[in-house]
């Protein structure tokens, strides 16, 4: 019989306590294997197709104030800058105004498609299309899964934003192509149409655009282009405000709150409770034994091997719970993904960087809920071990 | 010795032999307590959040928008509607004659927000005279009021809390223009807390809105004279417009802010429920067992099986409800009135409080219990069903 048998028969001589303290491991590790993962999307949906070479410039005051259109060529004209193109916030809904919003921008399409190539993916056929087509919308895989809209069909888009001159709120799009994602689980529920359609029938805020997105000749040059760009707008009617995109969206995301506060919160809280249920568990499940460690020790097993089956046996029971625990919100959020509610997350799934840090956190809890036993296993003298009722 | 005396004194016997297990009860009640607080925290969060969005309704105040714009912000509304609003049915008239009726106009510019330093959206609103009229809860905390005409700014207590650089006598840059901030109001408990005030020409002016406002606020002559407003604003052909209560317009943004406890809190909740369960059906079954010998005693002197039952599932409410205490104590000096904010329906932050209260705290109350019954049912079962001579032979 190896220390392994003997590590697994001690922890398991007890089978139902066992079982309850997986169970509590367990719960914490889905917990933890859940929020973690979910935040990781999160951060990363907000990042989605962020290119560290494109740089956002919006209004100063507040990325919903408007910018001239004219200074789409100021700052294309600006040293270091390799590519502009500009969008605006539509408001964009279908029929209902509640139950179906979605993300829509009017954009230059022949800029547009070149500055996001990678993120907006149409055959060639479908990129000529919304070029040529004024009322030309392109729609992603899923909105028009989700509406059943077809390649050529006309569709009215509505917006919570603009109006027609005639008073109408919605406007005939014609669909010139449908969209992918640079990733097979990259959101794609929204939509772009033309700017110049919107521009020539919109009762208010002619010429004017919203963000304009730029792309610099390598990322080093990020903060020259951005300060450049800021400073030839300074003491303006419309001052800019110039970030790479990757911050751009992190702060739009903190709008929400902190939720990495949040997270780590819960987290610890249901460490915390672990901690102590496994550990004062642990020594008491120790203290029913000692007669049998002084027996061990009498046999002749050396102190640092107690000393190592006690903690084997803590570190197998917190990894037992933990692999169960992962492997459950893995399969969960690989669940999550594929419903309509999850999809908008983008990809879910649990990255390797979330299941390392999850068995890492799993040796650690071995350890420290460990230690008060085997310490106290450690320093058991023979005779006292024995005489202990 | 009847039933009820053998039950009660198991009882007492259980309870009093918990300190020979002080680790694991400790254990079982902290974890408990931990379950109490994360519920409890979340469904704080939510329910500040909502008792903000109602506290700031009136329901004799109409708030006009544009058909078809659900938040201020995509609003318009021109001079000429305003005019003709204000001459609308059940319109209440102020002390000086004229009715009582303010005309916003309301955008987002950026702050940066305390608890994570970044930029986040905050509400500047252009007001008239009328703007505390329409808001009864709202008077100036310190300083003035902003003078008409001027660059002057008044800011919200809520604002103040939860953004950088907007104490008074303080100047602030939105675009070329600076502002100077005069007077910080308050308005305890409603969204209006977490606005920037400032004159409504100035605004119109210094951010190109002609004479363009985006929403109204009419108080009328009571509740009862809301239906007969709402028909005038929509029929009247000049105007065409969606009025409703300022108390159903909050209410619609609070309906929202229920999924973060229905998709967060309570799962959450519940799943470290089943966690701390475990623990303490460990803890409960530790007990039964330490005290094998005890239990077969009784049994043995004509003690029934239920009084043990009675005493361990005792036991276990006793140390669930120790950790629901501590748990709501933990809350309520921990999170309760804690200042936070976050992204709106208007599209700009809302400044709230969490708090707490009978309700919610009856909500996590029960799940402790919860816990602390299924958890003692089981090992009480066992105490109860335990052979006495057997147990009297291997003790």
């Amino acid at each position: 019989m190896t220390d392994f048998d003997l590590i697994r028969k001690n922890l398991f001589r007890k089978p139902l306590r066992t079982v309850l303290l997986t169970v509590s491991i367990f719960m914490a590790f889905l917990i933890f294997g859940m929020l973690t993962s979910l935040n990781v999307a999160l951060n990363r949906a907000s990042e989605t197709g962020a290119a560290s070479d494109r740089l956002i410039v919006s209004n100063k005051i507040n990325f919903t104030q408007p910018m001239p259109i004219a200074y789409v060529n100021r700052i294309a004209a600006i040293p270091g800058v390799t590519g502009v193109t500009h969008s605006n916030w539509f408001g964009a809904y279908y029929q209902d105004q509640r139950a179906s919003r979605f993300v829509g921008f009017a954009v230059d399409p022949a800029t547009y498609m070149v500055l996001y190539a990678n993120d907006i993916r149409l055959t060639p056929a479908e990129r000529q299309a919304f070029i040529a087509e004024r009322t030309g919308v392109i729609v992603g895989k899923a909105l028009a899964d989700q509406y059943g809209w077809k390649v050529g069909q006309t569709i009215p888009i509505s917006s919570n934003i603009y109006v027609q001159a005639d008073g109408r709120r919605s406007w005939d799009m014609k669909i010139s192509g449908i969209f992918t994602g640079a990733k097979p689980t990259d959101s794609t529920t929204a939509l772009y149409f033309r700017y110049d359609y919107l521009n020539e029938t919109t009762t208010f805020g002619r010429d004017q655009i919203g963000n304009v997105a730029v792309r610099t000749a390598s990322p080093d040059l990020n903060d020259q282009v951005a300060k450049a760009i800021d400073a030839t707008f300074a003491n303006s009617p419309y001052e800019t405000s110039t970030v790479d995109e990757k911050t751009f969206a992190r702060a739009f995301l903190k709008q929400a709150g902190d939720l990495n506060f949040i997270v780590s919160m819960v987290v610890a809280a249901a460490f915390a409770a672990i901690l102590m249920i496994v550990s004062t568990t642990l020594v008491s499940a120790m203290r029913e034994r000692t007669k049998e460690i002084g027996v061990m020790k009498t046999l002749g097993f050396s102190s640092p091997r107690v000393l190592r089956m006690v903690l084997g046996e803590a570190l197998m029971l917190s990894t037992l719970g933990a692999v169960l625990g992962l492997l459950t919100s893995a399969v969960v959020l690989a669940g999550l993904s594929k419903s309509p509610a999850g999809a908008s997350f983008g990809d879910l799934s649990m990255s390797p960087g979330v299941a390392v840090a999850g068995l890492a956190l799993a040796i650690t809890l071995g350890l420290v809920t460990g230690a008060i036993p085997a310490a106290s296993a450690l320093r058991m003298s023979i005779v006292d071990a024995l005489n202990r009722r | 010795m009847s039933l009820l005396s053998q039950t009660r004194s198991v009882i007492v016997m259980n309870v009093q032999s918990i300190p020979q297990r002080l680790w694991m009860s400790l254990a079982t009640v902290m974890s408990i307590a931990l379950v109490v607080a994360v519920l409890l925290g979340f469904l704080s969060l939510a329910n500040g959040f909502n008792q903000t969005l109602k506290g700031s309704g009136a329901a004799d105040v109409a708030i006009v928008l544009r058909e078809g714009s659900e938040a201020e912000l995509n609003s318009t509304l021109s001079r000429d509607q305003v005019d003709l609003l204000a001459q609308g049915p059940g319109v209440q008239m102020g002390a000086d004659g004229r009715p009582v009726l303010s005309a916003e106009l309301m955008l987002v510019v950026d702050g940066i927000k305390k608890s994570t330093g970044t930029k986040a959206n905050m509400p500047l609103r252009g007001i008239g005279p009328n703007g505390l009229l329409v808001r009864k809860q709202a008077r100036i905390r310190e300083g003035r009021m902003f003078a008409p005409g001027s660059n002057e700014i008044v800011v919200g207590a809520g604002l103040l809390r939860e953004f950088e650089g907007f104490e008074m006598g303080k100047s602030v840059k939105f675009g070329a223009q600076t502002w100077r901030i005069v007077g910080v109001f308050e308005a305890p408990g409603t969204v209006f807390e977490s606005e920037l005030w400032a004159d409504a020409p100035v605004v119109q002016s210094l951010f190109n809105r002609g004479t363009s406002y985006q929403t109204a606020r009419v108080v009328l002559t009571s509740p009862a004279a809301m239906p007969a407003f709402v028909a005038y604003a929509k029929n009247e052909p000049r105007l065409q417009l969606a009025a409703q209560s300022e108390q159903a317009y909050f209410a619609a943004q609070a309906e929202r802010s229920g999924l973060l406890i229905k998709y967060f809190g309570w799962p959450l909740g519940i799943i470290m429920a089943i966690g701390a369960l475990a623990g303490a059906l460990n803890t409960m079954y530790a007990s039964v067992s330490s005290r094998a010998a005890e239990i077969a005693t009784l049994r043995v002197i004509g003690f029934s099986g239920f009084s043990a039952f009675m005493g361990t599932m005792v036991e276990a409410l006793v140390l669930s409800a120790l950790g629901a205490v501590l748990g709501v104590a933990i809350c309520a000096l921990g999170f309760n009135g804690l200042s936070t904010s976050t992204l709106g329906a208007g599209f700009t932050q809302v400044a709230f409080r969490l708090q707490i209260g009978p309700d919610i705290i009856g909500q996590a109350v029960t799940l402790a219990l919860i816990i602390g019954l299924v958890g003692g049912i089981f090992p009480g079962w066992r105490a109860a069903r335990q052979k006495p001579l057997l147990a009297l032979a291997a003790a």
